[in-house]
């Protein structure tokens, strides 16, 4: 097994600049850290990872149904081949996330994915195009939530 | 002439699968693109989640046509690290053969959609017909010209034997050659350059920026691929570039691919020479336990991410799966910016789109929810009662009379 | 008056016209074929093409002017048709001779591009509109070019009468290598006349559908397609009877024989053009024509105007 030892210095970073980091910081294995972070939180820490730990490349943003909770795990990459997994929630009563494509543009879709698929709302996400559902799609019916499933179309 | 609105898609023939881009344009030149997808959603991902795992790299595996083996490897090494199972070393191999192989298809495909939409059709009969070479090696590997199977949990399905390894090295020979033959062609037939330089540029800054991937990230000097980056499968093993180029246009993207293939070949000949003798596979558990993993392949098109979760049933809780292309695909409208109509095509084909591998989230199965098997039969039987109640032309006297010579 | 009909409608007029343009289509894929690895339609299979769309439905657009979208592929058909009785096929003289065919034969031959411009505009689809701008455009870069080149044969002869410039030739054969290059000139604007690759951007499949020619389909489309292969014919007949006029003495039969080798010969030269090329943009070939090709081929003008005055 090798060291972890960039991806312990990345852990650290993250931690001594967030105290509460703390815990919620792990180092998966060769290339891959995992964070856990509140969504009143997120930017801030989203930005330094972005930042200054130079993950200059969102690869996807997977959604979650969890429950009480949307989880969302953005999939950040750096240009050694790290991948960062920054995990946040948000409540199903009130599933509104913040855009990231003011420091990505090309996340626009992922972010609209998440919009047709789990119902979220995504703030600031730019007008476009709706993806990937079709125009006539109804209201209300989101695909990829646990509670879904394709008999609900019937109607 | 003022501003004219074009729409390329959803069925057009520069595209070979549905997407829609409405073009606005100021005579010939373009000011404007507009982009609607999600014409071809299957519904794959939440598919997954109701189908075991093992069911899964048969769905996962028809993603993509061309990228099966991508597809269904990103996805296994992803269950693969969340069951913390280690392949033997052979398995590895032989997935990163395979993954070779099918990237020589991939490209001499991609080299003739590029010839064809640019009009020169005599570089698509040349160049498909030297990729029926590798076509062939995969169908005798797998027994499928796509969709080879090769993949199974803790390893490979099928052994490579010595013959097919001999086999593959003959096969290499033959397409190094071709493939030096069509770098001739793309860095020298006048005609060809001039539809390819100066088309869709695209800045370095600007791929950075909207995560391009694949040989069109590199063609614009980014060097990034998940062979070198985050070597999966045998290729920490191996010696080889990362191709990058400084054209950020269509003409360097076509340079990346081919010089790309040469290193394939020197890939897949380093591999056979080197591939160890041993087991396949592994025994794999039937049940997954719970946890998550993020898998990444460079497929031909550029770079898939997996993810998977799983919640120690034996299905899984959530996949999750990117293709290329939908990285891919927002640069385009950057690409096209003040370029000619006639652009269009070659500038999209040059990202080499796959937008069934892009869209894959909704269900096609009958809204009843019975999936059927419907045979030919039945089939016939349903169109010859179409056109009875819709156009009121009966077919059966005619059928009956046909029948017998079926 | 039955020899005239005869000559019209026989031979060597529609119907001759028609079998060649047929035999050469044949020639034309088979060779394009060959040339990419590929086996290549069988003999009868641009017939079958013709007739299969004979018995397919018309449709015109709800909102094209339906007149003129009905009644240009007639027009074209009977422009090419027309050209043809003024080009000597296997004597020195065609059937009409006149002093300054030449001319005639070239204005004729433009009709039918302006017949796919009107056909174009008037069926008011996206792609056709498009098209038909392209097709115009092209017109202007290649029409200059042909008449460039076909401007220095008929001045080392004295005449714009195809018949005189083949009596001119014949007697003096070495003549015609001064016109070499115009000979080149005119196969490349042969090209973009017959809208075939790299000049084929009026109905770029990949970029405009079919460009002019999207919303044609069935008889309509089958006149089209007969009268661009019929102007393939009359084109490569042109050039051979302008830039190969040699044997034109001989015995009509033996003439007739060497009028089809020599259309082969221009129309091979034409199908190996296709195979080659990449389709340009529209503004490469205007450059691309103006730039390089109209040049050269006023310095074979000049070159003429030299040898005029030196050899002659």
């Amino acid at each position: 097994m090798t060291e972890l030892n960039k991806e312990n210095a990345i852990k650290d970073k993250v931690t001594s600049k967030f105290s509460f980091m703390n815990e919620k910081v792990l180092v998966k294995r060769e290339r891959r850290v995992y964070a856990d972070v509140e969504l009143s939180n997120f930017r801030q820490v989203f930005d330094y990872i972005v930042k200054d730990l130079e993950f200059c490349r969102i690869c996807m943003i997977t959604g979650f149904d969890e429950g009480e909770n949307f989880g969302f795990m953005y999939h950040l990459t750096d240009d050694k081949g790290m991948i960062f997994d920054l995990k946040t929630y948000a409540p199903k009563t009130n599933p509104v996330i913040k855009t990231i494509t003011d420091t990505f543009p090309g996340g626009v879709l992922y972010e609209r994915e998440l919009v047709d698929m789990f119902g979220v709302k995504v703030d600031g996400l730019p007008e476009g195009e709706r993806y990937p559902l079709p125009d006539g799609w109804p209201e209300g019916q989101y695909p990829l939530r646990k509670d879904w499933n394709r008999d609900m179309l019937k109607d | 002439m003022g501003t004219v609105k074009i729409p390329i898609g959803p069925q057009h023939p520069a595209l070979k699968e549905p997407e829609s881009f409405l073009i606005s344009l100021d005579g010939e030149r373009i000011k404007d693109v507009g982009m609607r997808l999600g014409y071809n959603h299957r519904g794959v991902e939440k598919a997954a989640e109701g189908r075991t795992y093992i069911q899964n790299i048969y769905l996962i595996e028809r993603v993509c046509g061309i990228c099966s083996h991508s597809h269904s490897t990103a996805f296994i090494q992803a269950v693969e690290e969340v069951a913390g199972v280690e392949i033997p070393k052979r398995a590895k191999y032989i997935r990163s053969i395979v993954g070779e192989l099918e990237r020589v298809h991939s490209h001499l495909l991609w080299l003739g959609v590029a010839g064809h939409e640019v009009g020169f059709d005599t570089l698509l009969m040349y160049s498909w017909r030297d990729r029926e070479v590798v076509m062939e090696l995969l169908a005798a590997i797998g027994g499928n010209r796509v969709n080879y199977a090769m993949n199974t949990f803790g390893g490979a399905r099928r052994d490579l034997d010595k013959d097919m390894l001999e086999r593959i090295l003959k096969a290499v020979d033959v397409l190094e050659d071709r493939t030096k033959y069509y770098i001739n062609i793309a860095t020298k037939e006048t005609t060809l350059i001039k539809r390819l330089s100066g088309v869709g540029y695209i800045s370095k800054d600007d791929v950075i920026k909207l995560g391009t991937v694949g040989p069109t990230g590199r063609a614009s000097g980014i060097s990034r691929d998940a062979r070198k980056d985050d070597p999966y499968a045998a290729y920490g093993e191996v010696d080889f570039n990362v191709i990058t180029d400084t054209h950020c246009d269509v003409y360097g993207r076509a340079v990346v691919r081919l010089l790309e293939l040469m290193e394939t070949y020197k890939i897949i000949r380093q591999l056979i020479k080197n591939i160890p003798d041993g087991d396949i596979a592994v025994r794999f558990p039937r049940r997954v336990p719970a946890g998550e993993a993020t898998s990444r392949y460079e497929a031909p098109r550029g770079e898939d991410v997996h993810y998977v979760k799983g919640n120690g049933t034996d299905k899984p809780e959530r996949v999750k799966l990117r293709a290329p292309t939908l990285a891919n695909l927002m640069s385009v409208a950057k690409m096209l910016e003040d370029d000619n109509l006639a652009d269009v095509p070659i500038a999209i084909a040059a990202i080499d789109p796959c937008f069934s591998c892009t869209d894959r989230m909704i269900k096609l199965e009958h809204s009843s929810g019975n999936s059927e098997i419907v045979t030919w039969g039945d089939l016939r039987k349903r169109s010859i009662d179409f056109y009875r109640t819709q156009h009121g032309i009966d077919f059966s006297e005619l059928n009956k009379k046909y029948r017998g010579n079926l | 008056m039955m020899m005239q009909l005869f000559y019209i409608l026989i031979f060597p007029g529609f119907l001759f016209l028609y079998l060649m343009s047929f035999i050469l289509e044949y020639e034309d894929r088979i060779i394009y074929a060959r040339l990419q690895n590929r086996k290549g339609p069988p003999l009868f299979q641009p017939l079958a093409d013709f007739i299969k769309l004979l018995a397919k439905e018309d449709i015109v657009p709800e909102c094209a002017d339906k007149k003129i979208f009905k009644l240009m592929p007639m027009i074209a058909l009977t422009a090419v048709v027309t050209s043809f009785f003024y080009i000597p096929i296997w004597g020195v003289n065609s059937l009409y001779p006149f002093k300054g065919d030449l001319i005639v034969v070239l204005y004729l031959l433009t009709i039918p591009t302006v017949t796919f411009f009107l056909a174009g505009w008037s069926s008011t689809s996206l792609y056709s509109t498009i098209g038909a701008v392209r097709t115009l455009t092209q017109l202007f870069s290649y029409e200059v070019l042909l008449f460039l080149s076909v401007l220095s044969p008929a001045m080392l002869a004295d005449s714009w009468s195809l018949g005189d410039m083949a009596s001119f030739y014949n007697e003096r054969p070495a003549m015609m290598l001064f016109n070499i290059v115009a000979f080149g000139m005119s196969l490349v604007a042969m090209l973009g006349k017959l809208e075939k690759v790299p000049f084929d951007i009026a109905e770029a499949e990949t970029e405009i559908v079919g460009g002019t020619f999207t919303e044609y389909s069935g008889r309509l489309f089958a006149f089209f397609r007969m009268a661009i292969n019929m102007e393939m014919v009359v084109g490569a007949s042109l050039i051979a009877a302008v830039f190969l006029p040699f044997g034109l003495t001989l015995d009509p039969v033996y003439g007739f024989m060497l009028y089809i080798v020599k259309v082969f010969f221009v129309i091979f030269f034409l199908s190996v053009g296709r195979t080659v090329f990449a389709r340009l943009r529209i503004d490469q070939m205007v450059s691309v024509c103006w730039k390089y090709f109209a040049p050269i081929a006023f310095a074979q003008i000049v070159l003429i105007l030299i040898v005029k005055g030196v050899v002659l």
